[in-house]
């Protein structure tokens, strides 16, 4: 399916999109980690950041993301209640809904940024979110809206 | 009743209760606002001696909120050891909120300030006359019955009062500040919930993401990025506002569509459980953009989310400021 | 004969004349809002407007303006040099208050010849400015009270006066007098379209009622630096810096480099910045000499009213009053000069009480 939206959007059947995504250390970066060693196939797409907690994502991050002219942003965060901070990622879940109600309203597709909770022994689970957000991103085509004219 | 008598009525009542705080020595400075010396706008004068009460005033012009000049308090309401002094402020429904939420924000001292409460008429939206007007020079605003009456050097034009207020003002709830007797005399209420009506907003979501890019990015390039909205806006009071960090900078600081608008995202989301409904921004915006619009979103979603609505009152702690285990989460990706 | 005709029906053939050889700046209608822009069309030109809100310094000195760009490439760094100065600019339907803010601005882009900016100076160099009398000064303008006047004509190449349906053209500079001759279809003017401008010059001259006495207040402003007046003036600003904005004489700027990091480029530009924000003096150790709302509206002032007479000998001010109707809090510029002026019989009436 997501050929056929590219050819739609003329964009080039090889491009893939490249995805910022911001785990926490305790969690999703473990997550992550052992998705690698149980050798889970995820797409290449992710560059990895990680973060003490998803709590310590500001929504700036996101948006400088965004306009910085990555296709995606994906923040991943331990399940409410297992927070190693025990309320960081609660705190990130109230901030993570306006930003995406608000990046909604203003016409940025919602696709573009993902939110995802996996803890250190979901290694598969994180694989299988990882490909669903980069199958939506790439759906979306490339995020163009913000590039800039440059002579 | 027109709203001329109106007018008059809450002119005499905050003068005389400013007159009471006063000479009771209740208070030290009144705020409040005063007659403009341009059509259309007003001045916002500190009221310091019995003798100058008479240039209180109040038209439906008072479109400043004067809880601004109270985080950070400005040094001119300070004593000579840089201490708050007892500030009396007149206050319309909305600078009433504004007060409580910084004080949930702790930023005032409630027991340092006296609401002078009266219910608030509506505030004429300056922006949408002056677009009317267009090129001409307006001399003269008066208000009389239900109209607003324009006059230049050889033209007069009348607008009907009810449809040239803020969009804000038409469905604000909140006349008069949502207080307690111990910090308001005069008018005042205590509200604990009130229902918003917000199907402008509703309307404009069903739009595709396409159609709400372009509505933006239509309304918002004449921006000039002068950041008016920002320093008349109440409950803005960071010591270093994110536009002017530069380790590392988060947006450009072109007048490039993509900095106006990164501007305006992140302005918007500070305001989240924190707007409280004034109009100040779109009032003093040389532009004269509907930046409201963007905000009262901000209003429905926490309203819609967490059921709040900021200002009712000074304990209730903000959305932002709180959490809850069962808080909804249906936008986190999920397994199939 | 210099004096020449130009009807309004004309502005179009008026526009071909320069449209290829220069870029054409004329006030139109954004949004509600007057601004100069290159224009395409003859027809978008605004020709009974006030004043633009935006004063058109912004055609020679813009909000943004990028002064080269680089891209790297394995090891090489390749510069691309800043736009085409030496393109010809026609500004059309300045007002004298503007057209004099260019010579002011000069002033300050060349230092008394110490320094020279070559983007700014460059630019006024190639450009043409068809400036056009002020029938109906508002009523906040006080141009005449700071050395102009609402048909001012010296800082200008040609001078055109609204006569209704025509324009009474004159050469005043020798750039000015070559292209009126060019104009071989212009008519010549009557001795009733003469007396008609001059009239009209006379009447608006009149309209103007703010009087302020600007000896005063440079004379008051050298002793009332720690004065408890600028207390009372700074009382109602918010900061917000539409005053400098909008204010033709007003040249700060802040240089800024943009690195587009994914792509190995970036760009270095430079873009207005006001006195009343408070980064503008914010330092790198963190003190900040001008921290408080007091000093810096007193810096605005002072700028124009005291250093730019020690500097250049000349007001910083061309009496335009934008500063006046835009500002959010009425905090108005006639208001504040007048609590100056009259400075000492206020410290004489509280001696007294």
């Amino acid at each position: 399916m997501t050929e056929t939206v590219l050819e739609e959007k003329k964009v080039d059947k090889n491009w893939e999109p490249k995805i910022v995504a911001f785990l926490c250390n305790w969690c999703s970066y473990a997550g992550a980690d052992l998705a690698g060693v149980s050798r889970i196939q995820y797409p290449p797409n992710i560059r990895i950041v990680r973060v003490p907690c998803s709590g310590r994502v500001n929504p700036y991050f996101i948006i400088k993301s965004l306009t910085d002219g990555w296709d995606g942003v994906v923040i991943s965060g331990c399940h409410p209640g297992d927070c190693h901070y025990i309320s960081g990622n609660l705190v990130a879940r109230r901030r993570f809904a306006i930003l995406k109600e608000l990046l909604e309203f203003f016409g940025i597709e919602p696709g573009r940024v993902n939110f995802m909770w996996a803890s250190a022994a979901e290694g598969e689970r994180f694989a299988v979110l990882i490909r669903k957000a980069t199958k939506i991103v790439k759906e979306l085509g490339p995020n163009t809206k913000f590039q800039r004219e440059w002579c | 009743m027109g709203i001329e008598q109106d007018n008059k009525e809450i002119i005499s009542s905050i003068r005389e209760n400013a007159k009471n705080l006063l000479s009771e020595n209740q208070v030290d400075v009144v705020i409040g606002y005063s007659e403009g010396t341009v059509p259309l706008s007003s001045t916002p004068i500190i009221i310091r001696r019995v003798e100058d009460i008479e240039k209180l005033t109040w038209n439906n012009l008072c479109y400043m909120n004067l809880a601004r000049y109270l985080a950070p308090l400005m040094p001119q309401l300070c004593d000579s050891e840089g201490k708050s002094l007892r500030i009396g402020i007149v206050a319309k429904g909305c600078v009433g909120r504004a007060i409580n939420l910084l004080a949930v924000e702790k930023q005032v001292d409630l027991d340092k300030i006296k609401m002078i409460g009266f219910n608030c008429n509506g505030i004429v939206n300056r922006s949408k006359i002056a677009l009317e007007i267009g090129e001409k020079e307006i001399l003269e605003v008066n208000i009389s019955g239900n109209e607003i009456i324009v006059k230049g050097r050889d033209w007069e034009k009348r607008f009907p009062y009810d449809q040239y207020i803020n969009e804000l003002c038409k469905v604000c709830q909140v006349k008069s500040p949502s207080s307690t007797e111990a910090n308001c005399v005069g008018e005042c209420q205590e509200l604990e919930t009130i229902n918003d009506e917000f199907s402008d907003i509703t309307e404009f979501e069903t739009k595709s993401a396409g159609e709400k890019w372009e509505y933006f990015k239509e309304i918002l390039q004449v921006c000039t990025l002068c950041y008016s909205c920002r320093q008349a806006c109440p409950v803005c009071y960071c010591n270093l506002c994110f536009v002017d960090q530069n380790k590392p900078v988060w947006f450009g600081k072109t007048t490039e569509y993509q900095d106006i608008f990164t501007f305006h995202l992140v302005r918007a989301q500070h305001l989240a459980g924190r707007c409280v409904a004034c109009g100040a921004c779109s009032s003093v915006c040389p532009v004269g953009i509907d930046l409201n619009f963007i905000t009262r979103k901000l209003e429905k979603i926490v309203k819609e989310r967490y059921n709040y609505t900021s200002g009712l009152n000074a304990e209730k702690v903000p959305p932002m400021m709180d959490f809850k285990m069962e808080d909804a989460q249906e936008f986190m990706l999920e397994e199939d | 004969m210099d004096q020449k005709i130009l009807k309004k029906d004309q502005i179009g053939k008026f526009y071909n004349e320069f449209a290829g050889e220069y870029d054409f700046y004329a006030p139109i209608n954004k949004k509600g809002s007057i601004v100069f822009e290159k224009i395409e069309n003859p027809e978008d030109i605004v020709l009974d407007y006030l004043n633009s809100k935006v004063p058109p310094k912004s055609v020679l000195f813009p909000q943004e303006e990028v002064l080269f760009e680089y891209s790297l490439d394995e090891k090489d760094v390749e510069i691309t040099d800043r736009q085409n100065l030496e393109q010809k600019i026609l500004i059309f339907g300045v007002r004298p208050c503007d057209a004099y803010s260019f010579e002011l601005m000069a002033n300050f882009f060349s230092f008394h010849g110490n320094w020279e900016d070559e983007i700014y100076l460059k630019k006024k160099e190639n450009s043409t400015i068809i400036g056009m009398g002020c029938n109906t000064p508002r009523s906040t303008c006080f141009c005449t009270s700071v050395g102009g006047n609402p048909f001012k004509k010296e800082d200008m190449d040609i001078f055109l006066t609204d006569l209704g349906d025509k324009y009474l053209v004159e050469a005043i500079s020798d750039k000015g007098k070559e292209i009126v001759k060019k104009l071989s279809w212009l008519s010549d003017a009557s001795k009733d379209d003469l007396k008609k401008a001059e009239d009209l010059a006379k009447k608006a001259e009149e309209m103007i009622v703010t009087k302020i006495d600007v000896d005063t207040i440079v004379k008051n402003l050298d002793t009332c630096f720690e004065h408890p007046v600028w207390d009372e003036i700074s009382e109602s600003c918010i900061g917000c810096g539409s005053c400098a904005y909008l204010c033709p004489t007003c040249t700060c700027f802040d240089v800024i480099d943009e690195t587009d990091q994914y792509n190995n480029r970036g760009r270095r530009i430079r873009i207005w910045d006001t006195c009343q924000s408070c980064l503008y003096t914010m330092e790198t150790s963190g003190h900040n000499p001008r921290n408080t709302k007091i000093q810096r509206c007193r810096n605005r002032i002072m700028h124009k009213f005291s250093y730019y007479p020690t500097n250049y000998d000349l007001l910083g001010c061309v009496g335009c009053g934008r500063c006046v109707s835009v500002c959010p809090a009425n905090n108005d510029l006639r208001v504040i000069l007048k609590k100056i002026q009259n400075i000492e019989k206020m410290e004489s009436e509280k001696i007294n009480a």
